[in-house]
């Protein structure tokens, strides 16, 4: 509780301006890092009007297949409470939101304001009712603002690799789904074959970087690059989760290589 | 079937509903907030922040909360948690 308070006194008076507030370009240079929570932020603020467009183009639309099987491994299911983590512009809220339908919820987190807006705005353009069961927030996934055991479901798309502390979020995602409920993430994956880390570089420089600069987001992509490559192994996924609290957990490979998704149990 | 359409208005004016607020927790304490219809933020007496709800999306990235200093304690008004309320009138004639 000490700590809390700790960090609630250093909360809004002592918090440096965003880089978004400054005159200065966000990314000085192509190598620059995008480390802290705050730039990843901007990023994907930037990238937000953009992203559906991109994903779609980049992935030949296969990502809507990626997305469906991470919500069949979720095990959600008519009825049930679910939470979509990092949940962007909200793909996999909007199925799960069918998955459950509206005698179930959904809820959305992403620390993306602008990410949030066009989720929202999304959700109250479709004429599906059953949408109404989608509830949006904006919040830290390291610090979930939910009680202990709230959900019967968790999905995490593409968000995992993104966080500064992927053992925190992996401990507050099993500190709010209920036991014997699973968690399932999707993402790139960091291959172990030196073959598919190639090609997938390859894709990257030139295939999705071109793609993006045509919207003036080459900068924004190419950080996708760097942080596959900090990213974790799926066995090294796997045990992470395991370190988190999950009482089981697999790393299955997706999209010839490209994608993987942990399926951890709490 | 007025009442009803009475909490309807009551909550549309508020922004957020009171189910959400059910489900929610302080991202720092995870502790129960409530909601201020008059500041239209969620409330965490457990540590004195507050957090703003924005066109009907609550904002609890921690560094989004505001300290509550006493004044704005004494002034922040919720018909949810009667014993917040209490102690928040206690800590002002304090």
């Amino acid at each position: 509780m000490d700590n809390a308070i700790m960090s609630a006194a250093s909360l809004h008076r002592t918090l440096p301006a965003l880089p978004g507030q400054h005159s200065r370009p966000v990314f000085r240079s192509k190598t620059r890092l995008v480390r802290c929570s705050n730039e990843r932020q901007v990023l994907f603020d930037r990238i937000a009007p953009v992203y559906d467009n991109l994903n779609d183009l980049l992935t030949v639309g296969q990502h809507r297949i990626w997305k469906r099987m991470a919500i069949s491994w979720s095990g959600a299911k008519k009825g049930d409470n679910v939470l979509d983590v990092c949940c962007g512009t909200g793909d996999l809220a909007f199925l799960l939101s069918d998955k459950v339908g509206p005698t179930g919820k959904v809820v959305g987190l992403d620390f993306s304001k602008e990410q949030l807006l066009i989720a929202s705005s999304r959700q109250h353009s479709q004429s599906k009712t059953c949408y109404e069961n989608i509830k949006w927030i904006e919040g830290n996934a390291i610090d979930l603002p939910f009680p202990e055991s709230s959900f019967d479901a968790v999905t995490i798309g593409y968000g995992l690799r993104n966080v500064v502390d992927r053992l925190k979020v992996l401990e507050e995602v099993c500190r709010v789904l209920k036991p014997g409920s699973k968690v399932s993430a999707l993402d790139f994956n960091k291959s172990t074959n030196p073959f598919s880390t190639s090609f997938q570089e390859w894709m990257i420089d030139y295939v999705v970087v071109p793609a993006a600069d045509i919207y003036g987001l080459a900068n924004e992509y190419r950080y996708l690059k760097r942080s596959i490559n900090e990213f974790l192994t799926g066995k090294e996924l796997e045990r992470l989760a395991l370190n988190a609290g999950f009482s089981s957990a697999k790393h299955f490979e997706t999209g010839g290589g490209l994608m993987g998704n942990l399926v951890a149990v709490r | 079937m007025l009442r009803f359409g009475r909490v309807l208005f009551k909550e549309a004016g508020t922004g957020i509903s009171k189910t959400l607020s059910e489900i929610l927790v302080c991202p720092l304490s995870k502790q129960p907030l409530r909601v201020c219809e008059k500041t239209n933020s969620l409330i965490s007496d457990s540590i004195g922040v507050s957090y703003p709800v924005v066109d009907g999306i609550p904002r609890l990235v921690p560094s989004n909360g505001k300290i509550i200093d006493d004044e704005e304690a004494s002034n922040s008004n919720s018909a949810v948690d009667p014993d917040a309320v209490k102690n928040d009138h206690q800590r002002c004639s304090s």
